[in-house]
């Protein structure tokens, strides 16, 4: 700990269900402890991050502004659940009047990380995942844009690492819904992801205008600082490089990105860094080029070379090389993959042909053993949805093939206390929580009959919910086995039996005989 | 985006509304007598035809004396007394002052016109150097009058009245005539102008009238200042009377 921290909490503080452990981060003005929950309920993970904000009377700095970037975070928070942003289970606040300085803090239950994009780059600049983070931090700009807001203040702090490698956007304190084409967000920035328009802008009564390009801009910097370990523009300090912005935005200096920069990101971040914001790409054709560049395609998929654990060495290499692959591809012309990056392929090698529904995702899934092709589209993209690495298009076409040998109108309202219907023979009040895109659960339970284009996507979202649930030592057997099983019975129940329970072996070893022949050969 | 202004001299007996030119970092504006080679035109036969320039750097600003044989001296209108001297031939001198006036000796005449830095940055509190810090957008000077302004402006709100009416601008006059006892109603209004420009704020409709009335300007800048916490309670102290601070 190099600075003290804004908010003390000691170690072993209750709030709630939390007691405090380690601290994370600390800001000016907040920080940042590990907690863990100390019941035995089963909707909130066992750990999370408490950000605790100095709220209170007697807290030695008031801070009028404080109150409003808090309501911000909340506000966004409250309305927005989204796969790539950071999410906050709850919001609490301190009531304990012997500690004065702790007494009426507000506290945001948010999920926990790994580390932050900032750390990353200290301890090793150029990372060889750069591509991929760079996919999932614009999926996460375009998730915010689409839903109407603009984040205003993104830079490598605000990017999150999850256990998986997996990155997510934090830190929403600037974060403004937009009005029309512009929101208005309070007067901070930071210097060297600020765009040129900002620099010095007017500020009105209700703060300053923002548009989402801003966020643009910022994604070019990150993208540049990602890939070459420098600013785009030129400078040894925030202020020099502030001056370079403003020099190049007024048309006297050229735009001169590092020689280091793949050709394919070099257009990337120079369509995002341009003069004005008029001419800056739009997010959603940032995101299909992006994607393209770095070989993800249209899904979230992780490559496997952001997953540490429990994977050989082999495929970590042949990650690798499909990225690069990729890359090269893209010096053929951008125009030609802006297109085809959109029709969804799940691996960066199949980049120029056309696919038909009959192939679709062919890599991942075998066309040649009966999964049905009607449902191979749903399939597929309900496993790319889900950045666990487990839950495979394989997996779930296994999982649907022993539950219903893929029959649509499957119906047995004997089972259970209120039946199982569908082709992934979903429980109607269980089905409610996975039904709908957002993560929100439905406000009334789904009625039979449940279409594929319901059960499917769900069945994907329940097995990526439940994946990091699972133990991740001391469970025996393929761990994809072990999440259908948890599919049938319950995370829980797995987890007590240290593997498949007796009861669900027979269902088990269906579903692990149809895993491997629906995978393609030379796929784990 | 620009970050020096350049107030012209006044050239006829009242012409009240000077036009202000802005420089963005990298501009220059050059002065002299002649009117076809500068932007500035000062027209007096003992100034040089080409006299000078204003190069904005960053934040700050860069003065070229081109004459031959006369020094310029830029003062600090607010430093008692503190200046920098620019001899003949002397190119792009930095010059640290937020408010400034250069000062050119022109046939037993002295012409001035001022030159405004309001861009400059300070340290804040919470914040180190770092540009990784998300930093709020203002950056004013403790030190300066605009600030002992700004404080009186926003000190009825600060004392516990979150409406109370703001001070006219005698009041905050007298108010401020214990530390600064040139201070009149147009100096309070040059401050008040000045620091809408400082702050950037954007000129709503209605205040767009140059006049007396500078009550939606000044209802702006209070709110302006205590939403981001420029003036807090503890920044009351440049009010103080001298006598009363010794005392504490």
């Amino acid at each position: 700990m190099t600075e003290p921290y804004a908010v003390q909490v000691p170690r072993g503080y209750r709030l709630g269900v939390w007691e405090v452990r380690e601290p994370i981060a600390t800001g000016a003005f907040g920080s940042v402890y590990e907690a863990r929950r100390t019941d035995g309920g089963e909707e909130l993970p066992r750990t999370a991050a408490l950000k605790f904000l100095p709220t209170g009377t007697g807290t030695p700095r008031q801070l009028a502004h404080l109150r409003e970037l808090i309501d911000r975070e909340v506000e966004l928070h409250r309305r927005l659940r989204r796969p790539r942003l950071i999410r906050m289970y709850d919001t609490l606040v301190v009531d304990d009047p012997d500690r004065p300085r702790l007494d009426g803090a507000t506290v945001l239950v948010l999920e926990k990380a790994e580390g932050s994009l900032s750390a990353l780059l200290a301890s090793s600049p150029r990372p060889p995942a750069g591509p991929a983070l760079l996919a999932q931090i614009c999926e996460g700009l375009a998730q915010l844009h689409r839903a109407g807001w603009v984040h205003g203040d993104l830079k490598p702090a605000n990017v999150l690492l999850m256990k998986d490698g997996s990155a997510r956007l934090a830190d929403f304190n600037m974060a403004a819904e937009l009005e029309g084409t512009h929101a208005y967000t309070p007067a901070f920035s930071t210097p060297d992801y600020t765009p040129p328009e900002l620099l010095w802008s007017e500020i009105g009564e209700r703060g300053r205008r923002i548009r989402p390009s801003a966020d643009v801009w910022a994604f070019g910097v990150l993208a540049h600082l990602l890939l070459t370990d420098s600013f785009p523009l030129p400078g040894g300090t925030p202020t020099a490089r502030r001056d370079a912005a403003a020099a190049y935005a007024r048309g006297t200096d050229e735009l001169r990105l590092s020689p280091e920069l793949p050709d394919g990101w070099r257009e990337i971040v120079r369509q995002c860094l341009t003069r004005t914001h008029e001419d800056r790409i739009a997010t959603d054709d940032l995101l299909r080029r992006v994607e393209a560049a770095a070989g993800t395609g249209r899904s979230p998929r992780l490559p496997r070379v952001l997953l540490p654990r429990r994977r050989s060495r082999r495929t970590t290499v042949l990650a690798a090389t499909a990225a690069t692959a990729a890359v090269a591809v893209l010096g053929y012309g951008i125009s030609s993959w802006a297109g085809s990056g959109a029709d969804g392929k799940g691996t960066a090698g199949a980049g120029t042909e056309k696919v038909t529904s009959a192939t679709y995702g062919a890599s991942e899934l075998r066309t040649d053993k009966g999964v049905p092709v009607a449902y191979r589209r749903l399939i597929v993209d309900s496993a790319h949805d889900c950045v666990q690495p487990e839950v495979t298009p394989a997996l779930i076409a296994a999982l649907l093939k022993a539950e219903s040998n893929f029959d649509p109108d499957l119906s047995d309202p004997t089972a259970g206390e209120e039946g199982e219907y569908g082709i992934a023979r979903w429980t109607p009040s269980l089905l409610r929580w996975y039904i709908r895109a957002d993560g929100v659960p439905a406000t009334e339970t789904p009625r039979p009959p449940l279409t594929p284009a319901e059960s499917i996507p769900a069945v994907g979202r329940y097995l990526c919910f439940m994946e990091p649930r699972l133990e991740q030592t001391g469970l025996t057997g393929d761990r994809r086995v072990l999440l259908a099983a948890a599919y049938r019975t319950s995370t829980k129940v797995v987890n007590a039996a240290g593997g498949v329970p007796p009861k669900y072996r027979a269902y088990a070893t269906r579903v692990a005989h149809y895993l491997k022949e629906y995978t393609p050969p030379g796929k784990t | 985006m620009y970050s020096i202004i350049v107030v012209p001299p006044p050239t006829t007996e009242d012409e009240p509304d000077r036009t202000q030119l802005r420089l963005a970092p990298g501009e220059r504006l050059a002065f002299g007598r002649a009117p076809g080679d500068n932007d500035l035109v000062v027209p007096h036969d003992g100034v040089s035809r080409r006299a000078g320039a204003i190069t904005a750097q960053s934040t700050f600003w860069l003065l070229s004396n081109l004459s031959a044989h006369q020094t310029y001296v830029v003062e600090n209108p607010e430093g008692a007394g503190e200046h920098i001297k620019v001899g003949p031939g002397r190119l792009d001198a930095p010059v640290p002052f937020e408010f400034s006036r250069i000062v050119l000796p022109a046939a037993g005449d002295l012409l001035a016109f001022d030159v405004w830095a309001p861009r400059h940055d300070h340290l804040r509190a919470e914040a180190g150097l770092d540009g990784d810090t998300t930093a709020p957008a203002f950056s004013v000077d403790r030190t300066k009058r605009y600030f002992s302004v700004l404080a009186a402006l926003c000190e009825p709100r600060l004392r516990g009245e979150p409406h109370a009416a703001l001070p006219t601008v005698d009041q905050v006059a007298d108010r401020l005539r214990p530390n600064w006892p040139a201070a009149s109603r147009t100096s309070v209004q040059w401050n008040i102008d000045y620091l809408a420009v400082k702050l950037r704020l954007k000129p709503g409709p209605e205040t767009a009238d140059t006049g007396p009335r500078l009550n939606g300007k000044k209802e702006s800048l209070v709110s302006l200042a205590l939403r981001f916490d420029l003036v807090r309670e503890e920044d009351l102290v440049v009010l103080a009377a001298p006598a009363a601070r010794e005392a504490r």
